[in-house]
């Protein structure tokens, strides 16, 4: 552990939340699937999977674009910003911020891949067609990074508009970074989160990887087979304590601390040990002023990988101790959100604080003894919860883990300077 | 910003391999020389094909071939730039820590488009054969941290590994960020700055939309675009305290950062760089830097030779800097996008260093330079700009 600034003690809250997600597009709609848990795996509509084994996704269906976005931007936006714009007009919206000024306002989104669709079509044209046969406007919209600038735009933000490609960790790694242009007085509001769309060759290629569940997604099973890929965005509205206060706004919850590792192992299997892992939560943890005993709930990555559920456990029992607060993954319920899904997962995080409830990890039928952990498993729980952190390891050996708790709860924070 | 040392490069790039390489060629009077044969576009006969490529690069030359073979052309510049920066920086010797430890080293960098090649690599196995036929060694490629990741594996580096994307802003983004995390004390040293690769896809699309030079085509005035550049800059960052503590030798110092967004809802086209949003982010970087205009000696610019761009960037440079000298380094390095600014970047320290400014545009290039802005205009209303100072 290193130095921490002093003058990072700004209260960071927030405000508002939308999500488009597999189970449902809206806060209330993800939630109520996500407490009810009711699946959002389906077949792949769109691509063709026949050669490939498997076959099943947690895709966004019923999504109509055309509610959320201007004529302008449903022609130029990729899928990946669409959903992105649909979940920043909700959470803008449901934050009621007047962003007139949109000097003090910044965009930091995540993804794996941004427009990954756009990418292929480009390519598939010079490959059926040759170069003439490439749409200059896709090659004009296929930037990873353009999800954020279409955001900035649709919300106008004019102080930093930022993406953080950090595969499944992209959420945190956002989140994390939009706290700390507020916290470093850049901003008074982020629009932060992450967007993430199915693809075919990135579904093919997690097939090729054998990452991919046949049937469906079981977290910390003994008899687990592998993740679901899904897709979606979550996005939150970030303010500072002062911005908040002079609006009147109410706070759903308040960003703590996050840590960050690299496991410099692999680039896509994680540490055996968890080092990584183990290193971003207890700075998660101390950097939010607290002690491993005061961690309310633990939404984990949970992927139902055989890899990452048990290196993810023996962590989370390192860590925490005795303690054993409850575990859950909502992965069983959404699947795997890549990029997005630790934005969506914040979301679900968020709306714990605000519930009381814990949505529940799905199909868990057979403990398996590598995973010994308080698991909620197939029905929601109510707890008092104060204090919750949000998990993501992703490819890339990269460990996100963040902070959310009730607001004013984290002692690291409040100092007016 | 509160100031950062820069106590290490690593260069990878069309003027050359290593620092010394690059500060030489860096002053040279030689015009700049472009690959008509470039290795990494070879299946495209074009009158106006050419690359600022990274000529003959052979990263086992540096790195051993042990473990390269799945590793594609972004990830190869960019772990050959690590090491040469981790050494340049007395922070490893012989590939062995001599400072800090690898819980106290990350990484934070910029690509604008990932691996490019990687891309069509595995959407052609797709297309024209089978998605079955994906190699599971080579698919990873394809997602944009991956070629990062690599540096941290190769370097063994566990503090925090972060990759930014923003287009041409994306590598001064990235050492605003690295400059947050450093200040935050999430690591003691930054491997930062930013890295592209030329590819076939890259090439080709840019050739679609008009945006590249186009000398021998009766289509376009001559010069009336870009080049398409690659390489890869990765910079050692520390506090200066550290860096004294360390008796590292400092090449310069990152002493403020500016970042700004503007969007005409007029504009009639999704590409709209934004001057407004540029003078905006260099008067923003000024007084983060507590640097007065009339003290920057030289802007090192974005300017890349697509006319609009070079229009917007030049309005925000005189609106917000009108007597400074400006200079164009992406002439010889061509536009390497989420690498570009790190290359400036290796270019203002080289002219710390006495190289000759070869590359100004307009102006009156001061004898000697401590004090430059460097700037970057995204093409979607995006702009950035950071103030470095030459070491105390």
């Amino acid at each position: 552990m290193y130095r921490r600034a002093p003058s990072m003690s700004t209260r960071v809250f927030v405000t508002g939340m939308g999500a488009v997600s597999p189970v449902g597009t809206g806060r209330e709609a993800y939630w109520s699937a996500l407490v009810e848990g009711r699946s959002g795996t389906n077949v792949v509509e769109g691509f063709d999977t026949s050669t490939v084994g498997r076959s099943i996704c947690a895709q966004v269906k019923g999504f109509r674009p055309e509610d959320h976005l201007r004529a302008d931007e449903l022609r130029r936006a990729g899928r990946c910003s669409q959903l992105a714009l649909a979940a920043a007009r909700m959470a803008v919206r449901d934050a009621g911020v007047d962003l007139t000024d949109g000097a003090r306002v910044a965009v930091v989104l995540g993804t794996t891949m941004g427009e990954a669709e756009v990418a292929e079509r480009v390519d598939t044209a010079r490959i059926r067609g040759g170069l003439g046969a490439i749409e200059p406007r896709d090659v004009l919209r296929y930037a990873p990074y353009l999800l954020s600038h279409f955001v900035a735009r649709a919300v106008g933000a004019r102080g930093m508009a930022l993406t953080l490609p950090a595969a499944c960790a992209a959420g945190n790694y956002a989140i994390g970074f939009a706290s700390d242009l507020i916290r470093s007085g850049r901003a008074d509001v982020v629009i932060t989160g992450a967007a993430e769309m199915l693809q075919a060759v990135e579904y093919a290629g997690f097939a090729r990887l054998g990452a991919l569940a046949p049937e469906r997604c079981q977290p910390f099973d003994l008899n687990r087979k592998g993740l679901v890929l899904g897709e979606g965005s979550g996005v939150l509205v970030l303010e500072s304590e002062a911005h908040a206060e002079r609006r009147g706004a109410t706070p759903l919850a308040e960003v703590g601390g996050y840590g960050l590792a690299c496991d410099a192992y692999h680039i896509t299997r994680p540490q055996p040990g968890g080092d990584g892992n183990a290193r971003a939560m207890r700075e998660a943890i101390s950097r939010s002023g607290l002690d491993p005993s005061e961690v309310d709930f633990v939404n984990a990555h949970g992927t139902g990988t055989a890899a990452n559920d048990s290196v993810e456990s023996k962590v989370i029992a390192e860590v925490l101790g005795a303690r054993r607060p409850p575990v859950s993954s909502v992965k069983s319920v959404i699947g795997h959100c890549m990029g997005a899904s630790s934005a969506l997962e914040a979301v679900s995080c968020v709306e714990t604080l605000l519930t009381g409830i814990i949505p529940p990890t799905m199909n868990y039928e057979t403990p398996d003894p590598e995973c010994d952990l308080n698991l909620v498993a197939n029905a929601a729980r109510e707890a008092r919860v104060d204090v919750v952190l949000n998990n993501a390891l992703a490819f890339g050996g990269y460990d996100a883990v963040l902070c959310i708790a009730r607001p004013g709860r984290l002692p690291a924070f409040g100092a007016r300077s | 910003m509160k100031p950062v040392a820069i106590t290490g490069v690593g260069v990878v790039s069309s003027l050359g391999v290593g620092w010394s390489a690059f500060v030489e060629a860096l002053g040279s009077p030689a015009p700049a020389e472009f690959s008509r044969a470039p290795a990494t576009v070879p299946r495209s006969p074009h009158p106006a094909l050419r690359v600022a490529e990274v000529a003959g690069f052979d990263a086992a030359r540096y790195v051993g071939d042990k473990g390269l073979r799945n590793n594609d052309r972004l990830t190869r510049l960019s772990i050959v730039a690590a090491r040469l920066c981790l050494e340049h920086a007395a922070i490893k010797a012989g590939g062995a820590f001599t400072s800090y430890d690898g819980d106290g080293v990350g990484v934070v960098a910029s690509t604008a488009y990932g691996s490019t090649e990687a891309v069509a690599e595995n959407n052609r196995i797709a297309k024209t054969e089978d998605p079955r036929y994906l190699n599971p060694a080579r698919f990873p490629n394809t997602v944009i941290n991956s070629a990062f990741g690599y540096v941290s594996i190769w370097e063994e580096l566990r503090a925090l590994n972060v990759t930014v994307t923003n287009g041409p802003t994306g590598p001064l983004d990235a050492m605003s960020c690295a400059g947050v995390y450093l200040d935050a004390g999430r690591a003691r040293a930054i491997v930062a700055g930013g890295a592209e690769a030329s590819s076939e896809l890259l090439w080709e699309s840019l050739l679609r939309v008009g945006a590249l030079a186009c000398e021998g085509d009766e289509r376009h005035p001559p010069n009336a675009g870009i080049t398409l550049g690659e390489g890869a800059a990765l910079f050692a960052l520390e506090s200066p305290a550290d860096a004294a503590a360390r008796g590292a030798r400092v090449l310069g110092e990152l002493v403020g950062y500016g970042s700004q967004f503007d969007h005409d809802a007029a504009a009639p086209h999704l590409v709209a760089p934004s001057s407004t949003a540029l003078a905006r982010a260099i008067r923003e970087a000024l007084d983060d830097a507590g640097v007065a205009p009339g003290e920057v000696d030289l802007v090192v610019s974005g300017l890349c030779g697509q006319p609009a761009l070079d229009e917007a960037e030049r309005a925000a440079i005189a609106a917000a800097l009108p007597a400074a000298a400006v200079c164009a380094p992406k002439a010889r390095l061509g536009e390497t996008f989420g690498a570009s600014g790190a290359l400036a970047l290796a270019c203002a320290l080289g002219w710390f260093e006495g190289a000759a400014v070869r590359d100004g545009v307009s102006g009156e290039i001061p004898p000697r330079i401590d004090t430059v802005v460097i700037t970057a205009l995204g093409f979607y209303g995006n702009a950035s700009a950071l103030v470095v100072r030459r070491a105390k």
